[in-house]
């Protein structure tokens, strides 16, 4: 039969293919010494530092640029000299003294003039930049970004911006208060500068691979968009000496399952594409490179977690559920220890209070905070029953994703098992829900769960939300004496003096005679996988990847 | 067949209209702001410049003028999302991939199919049949992101040493051949368990016909009469089905390029209705029209020399 034979020549051909495929030697594995790959979970929406608002951007641009400062170890975070090579601070006034061995990538030093540029450029109102308020703390800031060019010359408000170059490498910043934490702040990515000159040669196409040019170890080598990116070591970098590897490569992959079995197979050294909750029994007991200290003992295993500055939380609309004891009951009638343990499985934290334990202070500032781990239904029950008209028909509102549709479900038979309430889970797709929430969250919402993770390793940007009028505090909850005390601790430099107003801030959202407006169940973890040849990889705690101190054998 | 063909290509243009018309008023209904990524709220002035920046403070039917204009100067705008690059940048450095891998899915669809659904309907109700048509039918219940996770697990990890395929990525160079086989076989699985089932029935009643009885009567061998005259009548449907598959194909291949991490226009599809990427989804939308509606014109052009019927009917 004609067909036949031609239907079978046809899979003879395809078998043969691939055989002659496998008798080609793999070559995926020449001269790994030296040479990281580590898969990234996104495309990283862009590397412009003024237009960065994500975490991938983020990892990417800190090795391909020098920042300011870079933030010391935990618990502290302590500022170290970076770019900026020493500081002052008097009053209001930054004062940061560059380093004058940082360089472009192409030998041109990189100067004061050259932030002063970025930075008003970051802040001007024409470049649209989502973090452009990350400035707000720097005097004048947030009346340019204000300034609508089509009406008005914003020109003057841009020489009214309190930062100034002081002869080549000082940078002078004018803040509105003391902000004490503005220096560990410096570390964020807003901060890092943009080389003029290839802005104006190519517009809006200077982070493209050929175009870019950098001033920190590694140099941005090629950009395949959607597929991946390759780093290379930048000989002339100031401190070359100490980095050990020559090339990294970003294979892009957002399938987590994918990422795994790229690991599996030897394919990538590193999965920061993140780590299903799935597959984290069989990881933790593969063979790897998980570094001592990581909060779980995993040492030594694929399985490496790292503690996050972030909170998970349900918030109350304190206009539905306005009895402050309701809130209580339904906070301690959950189980997060149970939740952390069966439903996310990477290491998370039973939170105590909305600060995390990670930041400098956290177990001080959460000294007073009775967020229990474990549920307590006597003490659940006796809240609820001072509640003199409870509401039994709650509507929990999330986002669409599998993780916190399990935690909802869990919790929703916590509260009817244990507090007799009748809740109904609406599950909305984010954009949607994000416009739901507000502020004011639409009038149907009694509870809805969000994340917050921090900017900066200070407890001030996460009780900062919980003031009158942040735009991030859905729950209309508003308490002067809350306000106030935050707003101290912009002025109050000294540390424990700091952590003291923190505190009483905190035990006013979460102590036992606060109003808990909001109810935190867990602090985030980062959880990937590393393979043992590799030393020295770890995700920090404000999710910063410094590939800088990174071997691999 | 030119008066014909220029008929289609005219009738494009109030098509491709309609269709921005209301993909447009759509993205206007579903909400969502495309500025808010995480649960970070936007400062109001940060806002307002966005909003000034991408003309979204403009009145409805202003933002809908500039869409049109774009789409017939074809500069499709700047992403919203991905602030470096514009619509026309993603479509240039990702279609060709969306192509080749919808293209090698079709190719491996009916290398597969077609003989597939051919041998089981000559051979009908024989056990070459049940067996294939065992297989075609379970392949057709298995999901594509199921048949695409089994294949790395099973090509690309367990078995690596035996066949050196990479677990994910695409090459799109020649040299990049490896990366191409197990996504154009998860992708085609589907379409090609389509055709041999149509093939399969489309045969079977070909064969039945008088002239295929009178063709074995005067004596001609069987092969020929299977090769020139079974096969050219039956397959039209399959000519049919292989049309608006073929714009599937090359747009709709989310979840293959998902869980393979190939750098296609397919995940845009999702990507940029789920982040409100106005921009994006309007060039696409408009991109998947346009192809579909070439894929139905060479499939009616195709009509014409398969079956000369439908060619003087149309004069």
């Amino acid at each position: 039969m004609r067909k036949r034979s031609i239907m079978l020549a046809g899979l003879v051909g395809l078998l043969a293919v691939i055989a002659a495929g496998a008798s080609i030697a793999a070559t995926g594995k020449s001269d790994r010494a030296g040479v990281l790959r580590m898969s990234i979970g996104a495309e990283p929406p862009s590397l412009d530092a003024g237009l960065a608002t994500d975490t991938t951007s983020s990892s990417i641009l800190f090795n391909i640029m020098d920042p300011l400062v870079r933030l010391g170890p935990a618990p502290a975070l302590k500022a170290e000299p970076g770019a900026a090579k020493s500081w002052t601070v008097k009053g209001n006034v930054v004062t940061l003294n560059l380093d004058p061995k940082v360089r472009w990538q192409n030998g041109a030093p990189t100067t004061a003039q050259d932030y002063v540029y970025s930075w008003l450029r970051t802040i001007s109102p024409q470049l649209g930049a989502d973090y452009a308020y990350q400035f707000f703390g720097i005097k004048g800031a947030e009346a340019y970004n204000s300034c609508d060019p089509a009406k008005t010359n914003c020109d003057t408000l841009r020489s009214q911006v309190g930062i100034k170059a002081i002869g080549r490498y000082k940078l002078q910043i004018t803040l509105t208060s003391p902000q004490p934490w503005f220096i560990q702040q410096l570390s964020h990515t807003s901060f890092l500068p943009v080389y003029k000159p290839i802005v104006d040669k190519y517009g809006n196409k200077f982070t493209e691979a050929s175009n870019f040019i950098g001033n920190g170890p590694f140099k941005l080598a090629s950009w395949k968009h959607d597929a991946s990116l390759t780093l290379v070591k930048w000989p002339k970098w100031r401190l070359a000496n100490t980095v050990k590897l020559s090339r990294i490569e970003l294979p892009i992959i957002t399938d987590g399952a994918t990422a795994a079995r790229a690991w599996d197979a030897g394919n990538i050294d590193v999965d920061e594409t993140g780590v299903l909750p799935q597959d984290v029994p069989k990881y933790k007991k593969t063979a790897g490179g998980a570094r001592k200290g990581s909060l779980q003992s995993t040492a030594g295993k694929a399985l490496q977690i790292d503690p996050a500055l972030g909170t998970y939380y349900y918030g109350f609309n304190i206009k539905n559920i306005s009895d402050v004891n309701q809130r209580r009951a339904m906070a301690f009638a959950i189980d997060r220890q149970a939740i952390v343990k069966y439903i996310t499985q990477t290491g998370q934290v039973p939170a105590k209070g909305f600060t995390p334990q990670g930041i400098a202070g956290g177990p001080t500032i959460d000294k007073n905070s009775f967020m229990p781990a474990i549920h307590q239904t006597a003490k659940a029950k006796a809240f609820m029953a001072k509640v003199a008209n409870p509401k039994k028909d709650v509507h929990l509102y999330i986002n669409n994703s599998p993780g916190h549709i399990k935690i909802a479900t869990a919790i929703q038979a916590f509260w009817q098992q244990n507090l007799g309430l009748n809740v109904k889970i609406q599950v909305m797709e984010w954009k949607q829900y994000l416009q739901f929430l507000g502020p004011p969250p639409n009038a149907d919402v009694d509870v809805y769960r969000l994340g917050w993770i921090y900017d900066f390793p200070d407890a001030y940007n996460g009780l900062v939300l919980w003031t009158c009028d942040s735009g991030n505090n859905n729950t209309n909850w508003c308490n002067k004496r809350f306000d106030a005390l935050v707003d101290r601790a912009t002025r109050t430099p000294d540390f424990d003096k700091r952590v003291a107003l923190y505190q009483q801030a905190e035990s006013i959202l979460t102590g036992p005679n606060g109003d808990l407006p909001i109810m935190p169940i867990y602090w985030y973890t980062f959880a990937n996988l590393v393979h043992k040849n590799v030393k020295g990889w770890f995700v920090g705690p404000t999710s910063v990847i410094d590939l800088s101190k990174v071997t691999v054998s | 067949m030119l008066k014909f063909v220029v008929r289609r290509f005219v009738w494009t243009i109030p098509v491709i209209l309609l269709v921005v018309f209301f993909t447009f008023a759509m993205m206007r209904q579903i909400k969502g702001n495309p500025f808010q990524v995480t649960e970070r709220a936007v400062p109001e002035s940060i806002q307002r410049n966005l909003d000034r920046k991408f003309h979204l403070d403009k009145p409805w039917y202003t933002q809908y003028y500039y869409y049109v204009k774009g789409v017939f100067t074809f500069d499709l705008g700047p992403s919203l999302v991905q602030r470096n690059q514009t619509v026309n940048d993603i479509i240039k450095e990702h279609f060709p991939v969306s192509l080749r891998l919808g293209m090698l899915a079709m190719a491996w669809a009916l290398l597969l199919g077609v003989p597939l659904g051919l041998l089981s309907a000559l051979k009908q109700n024989s056990i070459t049949d049940y067996l294939t048509m065992a297989f075609v039918n379970s392949g057709s219940a298995i999901p594509n992101f199921l048949v695409s996770t089994l294949l790395i697990y099973f090509f690309a990890v367990k078995w690596r040493g035996t066949f050196h395929l990479p677990t994910n990525g695409w090459d799109n160079s020649i040299g990049g051949w490896k990366t191409w086989i197990l996504p154009a076989i998860a992708l085609g699985h589907a379409p090609m368990t389509i055709f041999a089932r149509i093939v399969r029935g489309s045969v079977l009643e070909t064969v039945q016909q008088d002239y295929i009885r009178t063709a074995k009567a005067k004596g001609l061998r069987w092969r020929r009469v299977v090769g020139l005259h079974v096969l050219r009548n039956s397959l039209i449907p399959a000519v049919t089905a292989a049309a608006p598959l073929l714009g599937f194909l090359i747009t709709g291949s989310f979840i293959v390029e998902f869980i393979f991490g190939i750098p296609g226009i397919g995940r845009y599809f999702v990507i940029s209705v789920t982040g409100r990427d106005y921009s994006v989804t309007m060039g696409i939308t408009v991109m998947l029209s346009a192809i579909i509606i070439v894929a139905n014109m060479v499939v009616d052009i195709l009509y014409g020399f398969l079956d000369p019927r439908t060619r003087d009917a149309r004069t």
